[in-house]
């Protein structure tokens, strides 16, 4: 099987794509064209909404695409269990508003909810500034259903919230890529939708001031669901979705969500523990806030130049690699309580090639690397995947990881070339 | 029984092997009398008895990789134990050779308080990290009843519960990541202290892997914010249902506790006697609702609860503030909820809990169940559930000087984990499968499912040497249960 000729109408990201479009309308179907498109030694690439098409490896071989938005069922949503089993190629937006008609939600931060599916979501493990309080996507699921390569149907986990029965394939599965089978079933834990919750914008004059923020934040007698860090570029970029930030201020954020008493409790500790260290506090309350949460989760995924990293850092720190980051050059936002440190490069167009870039993203890397850390490529042009190593330096577990990927797809027809350099 | 299916150790071997392991470990480190090795022929299942050939104590990661090349080289298979507190057979020694005793390595190497994370060995027993923690305003949040005993070690192996895993998640939603010894030897790093380390999710899939992944080593755990201040109510009720009709109306209220137990009358007279709390011996059921987080939303909570209570006739006995945990009342009710299986001991000669999990919504059809199959065998069960995860520890009370109780009593369990199954549940919340429960495996997964286990354990343990026949059954290696256990705690 060879590349198409000319695009068709089915991207797969990377300016690639696939020969056809398989729409499947049931599992047994989902299954059969797996085996078919194996035997014809076809490349799989299973899709969602398409919100993440670049993200990860180039894919490596032609294929076709596996659109699972065909299987959006719920299969059972017991709401005095808090639990639903859906499949996988619901939206985000609609289950969303089922759980919101029994006031409960997916404490999880998905972008582009309209389009995005559970599938696509947890396939690529995504997360916001709520994990904080309420975890990652591995938090919230209980059990899976996927389909192997070899067009056999997998279940893991269970319907329950507690269960260890069997080794956990939800958490295998989940932020796999598709490289080990595709999602088609899942059931996660859903939590009350909280009656209250205030985002503070807390704008320091410096780095520093924000440093010592922090660190006041992590025994603060506040208990933030969210805690971020903005460099005054990445500022720029809030006061322009109309938000009431402080130009040029380096910004923590602190996100809350609980009953109204403790809410309105805790903007006022807030304002005493944060107010003290010289920082300017402004709070938007429950609707207001909307807007607040909704770019704390878009920031990450909407690039606006041509490379992004991801680095993971002790929350400790978060702070040095703002310091080591020029903000003239780079927009950032960390999710600081977690680690997490978004990078968007906006840098003048001059000086923006890989030759260029590739010293800086070393430099960030090795920063990383040095306390534990990592950083990965989660935005930049196709051609410089290779040589930026899009998922970063090897790691003692890797092997394993490609041992795993080797046995549940021996051909490597899952998503191939997409996720990390031993895994094909 | 287990032990026939595995080739026995040759003399000569056995002799060789105890050179190589006391020349590693030192003589202190190795147990080779069969006097000394009778401790270890059973953990919390009583049930399997299998006595380990030789017992070793590593105090390091070097020196578990020692003892892991040399049984590789002598073809003898092994087992990592921690507290021996697993109730399902967990570190039963199927088929002997090698135990390996973590018991030795119990440091905490590390407690980052600013990164919220620690590094322990895996001999370090949960409680100790929950009092080294006391003051820092963190802690360790997994604290299964035997917290006193277990190691985390055994926490990671068997993914264990607790009362407050509702609202806090359990095990796996606390390890960051492991050092892990694999079965051939190596040595690797899985997951760390920092988040979101690009592949698979290997911290995740290792948690809960019952020691058949290899032998962890190292343990790095997150810390969590301690809850401000805290509510914990003793409600009584008339009956069961009345019971779980509040526990239905605090979840739909919206009100997630941080523990939600539940207590029949039988296991209501065992403790009081025991304990003398003040538990209404003549309920027919209490709830211990607890909810923690910012004393200023504490009230509004409290008062949610109370009414729901009482609207499903039921009484607030007791109403517990607490900021601390040290308050008495707090660690009178908790001692007793946490004891409950000790004190089962005053009312049967001998007793065996399961550990069967159904959706919250369906207590009180599996409390149906259970009172049905209690009946037909003639045999009092008593229950303590963690209600608001639906995972119930009925306990079976029977004499086993009566052979014909004992076979009914291991109906009546089998009974009720089928009843769990067939409400859509599961047969282990904490406890783990171990080998009580292999025959259960094939009833709650598909063939396919299960190969694709086996798959998986295959990459991490080829030959299948670490704790073989434990968790998946094997057409050889399933073990028939022929006599229920006795039981420690839950």
């Amino acid at each position: 099987m060879n590349w198409p000729l000319a695009p068709t109408d089915v991207p797969i990201g990377d300016g690639l794509y696939a020969g056809a479009r398989e729409c499947p309308s049931s599992l047994e179907n989902l299954c059969q064209l797996v085996r078919d498109h194996r035997a014809a030694g076809s490349a799989i690439y299973p899709q969602g909404g398409a919100t993440a098409l670049d993200y990860g490896g180039v894919p490596a071989r032609p294929g076709v695409v596996i659109d699972v938005r065909g299987l959006d069922q719920v299969i059972d949503y017991p709401a005095g269990d808090m639990t639903i089993t859906v499949e996988a190629g619901m939206t985000v937006q609609r289950l969303t508003a089922l759980l919101a008609a029994e006031k409960q939600r997916l404490p999880l931060d998905i972008p582009f909810a309209d389009r995005a599916t559970l599938g696509g979501a947890f396939a690529t493990a995504v997360s916001g500034p709520r994990r904080f309080g309420w975890g990652r996507p591995r938090d919230q699921i209980l059990g899976i259903q996927f389909v192997k390569a070899d067009g056999q149907v997998v279940n893991g986990g269970g319907r329950v919230v507690k269960n260890v029965a069997g080794y956990d394939f939800p958490k295998l599965l989940t932020g796999s890529l598709g490289s080990l089978g595709i999602l088609t079933q899942m059931t996660l834990r859903v939590r009350p939708i909280p009656e209250s919750s205030a985002v503070a914008f807390a704008s320091c004059p410096t780095l520093e001031d924000a440093a010592e923020a922090l660190e006041r934040l992590n025994l603060s007698e506040t208990r933030p669901v969210a805690l971020e860090l903005l460099n005054p570029s990445a500022v720029g970029w809030y006061q322009s979705r109309g938000l009431p930030l402080i130009s040029g201020a380096w910004t923590v954020v602190v996100g809350l969500e609980d009953n109204q008493a403790a809410v309105s409790w805790q903007v006022e500790k807030l304002r005493e523990e944060l107010g003290s260290l010289g920082a300017k506090l402004e709070v938007l309350s429950d609707g207001h806030a909307d807007p607040a949460w909704d770019a704390l989760m878009h920031f990450a995924v909407q690039p606006p130049g041509r490379l992004t990293l991801k680095v993971s850092v002790r929350p400790s720190e978060v702070p040095n690699l703002f310091g080591e980051l020029d903000s003239g050059l780079w927009a950032l936002q960390a999710h600081a309580g977690n680690g997490i440190v978004w990078c968007h490069w906006i840098g003048p167009s001059e000086g923006n090639s890989l030759a260029d870039l590739l010293p800086e993203v070393d430099r960030v890397r090795s920063l990383a690397i040095r306390g534990g850390g990592t950083l990965m490529i989660p935005h930049c042009p196709t051609p410089w995947k290779e040589r930026l190593r899009v998922w970063g330096e090897p790691r003692s577990e890797w092997p394993l990881m490609a041992r795993i990927k080797e046995t549940l797809d021996p051909e490597g027809v899952m998503n191939p070339g997409r996720f990390l350099g031993t895994i094909h | 029984m287990a032990s026939a299916t595995l080739p026995a150790i040759s003399g000569s071997v056995f002799e060789a092997l105890q050179a190589d392991l006391t020349a590693a470990l030192g003589a202190d480190g190795v147990l080779a009398h069969l006097d000394e090795r009778l401790v270890y022929e059973c953990d919390g299942y009583v049930v399997e008895k299998s006595v380990p050939d030789l017992v070793v104590f590593p105090t390091s990661t070097e020196e578990v990789v020692a003892v892991v090349k040399a049984c590789n080289k002598h073809n003898v298979p092994f087992v990592p134990r921690g507290a021996g507190t697993s109730l399902a057979g967990g570190t039963l020694a199927v088929g002997g050779g090698v135990m390996i005793c973590l018991t030795r390595m119990r440091r905490i190497l590390e407690i980052n308080i600013r990164d919220r994370y620690a590094i322990v060995e895996p001999g370090v027993v949960n409680v100790w990290l929950t009092r080294a923690l006391a003051g820092t305003g963190l802690h360790y949040a997994p604290d299964p009843s035997s917290q006193g005993a277990c190691t985390l070690g055994g926490n990671v192996a068997t993914n264990s519960g607790g009362p407050h895993t509702l609202k806090y998640g359990v095990t796996v939603n606390h390890v960051l990541g492991v050092e892990l010894v694999l079965p051939d030897g190596t040595v690797v790093e899985i997951g760390g202290v920092t988040e979101d380390a690009p592949g698979y999710d290997m911290a995740g899939l290792v948690v809960g892997n019952e020691g058949t992944f290899g032998i962890v080593t190292r343990v790095i755990v997150r810390l969590s914010r301690d809850p401000e201040a805290g509510r914990t109510f003793l409600g009584v009720f008339a009956s069961v249902e009345d019971s779980a009709a509040a526990i239905s109306g605090i979840i739909a209220a919206g009100i997630v506790p941080a523990a939600l137990e539940m207590l029949d009358n039988l296991l209501i007279r065992a403790i009081e006697d025991a304990f003398k709390f003040g538990f209404p011996t003549d309920a027919g059921a209490v709830l211990i609702i607890e909810t923690d987080g910012l004393e200023a939303g504490q009230d509004r909570e409290a008062e949610a609860i109370v009414k729901i209570v009482e609207e499903n006739r039921g009484e607030i006995r007791k109403r517990i503030p607490w900021r601390t945990r040290t308050e008495p009342d707090y660690v009178a009710i908790w001692k007793s909820r946490k004891s409950a299986f000790g004190a089962i001991g005053r009312l049967s000669p001998s007793y065996c809990t399961q550990d069967g999990v159904v959706p919250r919504t369906k207590l009180p059809e599996i409390m149906r169940r259970i009172q049905a199959i209690s009946k037909e065998s003639g045999l009092r069960i008593g229950n303590v559930f963690h209600a608001g995860d639906g995972n119930i520890h009925p306990i079976v009370l029977f004499d086993e000087r009566d052979p014909k109780q004992v076979e009914r009593a291991l109906d009546a369990s089998h009974q009720i984990l089928d009843a769990c199954i067939e409400l859509g549940g599961s047969v282990t919340g904490e406890h783990g499968i171990g080998v009580e429960k292999l025959s259960f495996m094939p009833k709650l997964f598909a063939a396919e499912d299960l190969a694709t286990m086996v798959q998986i354990r295959k990459v991490f343990n080829p030959d299948d040497r670490c704790s073989p026949r434990k968790m998946l059954p094997t057409g050889a290696g399933c073990i028939e249960k022929t006599h229920p256990g006795r039981h420690a705690s839950a």
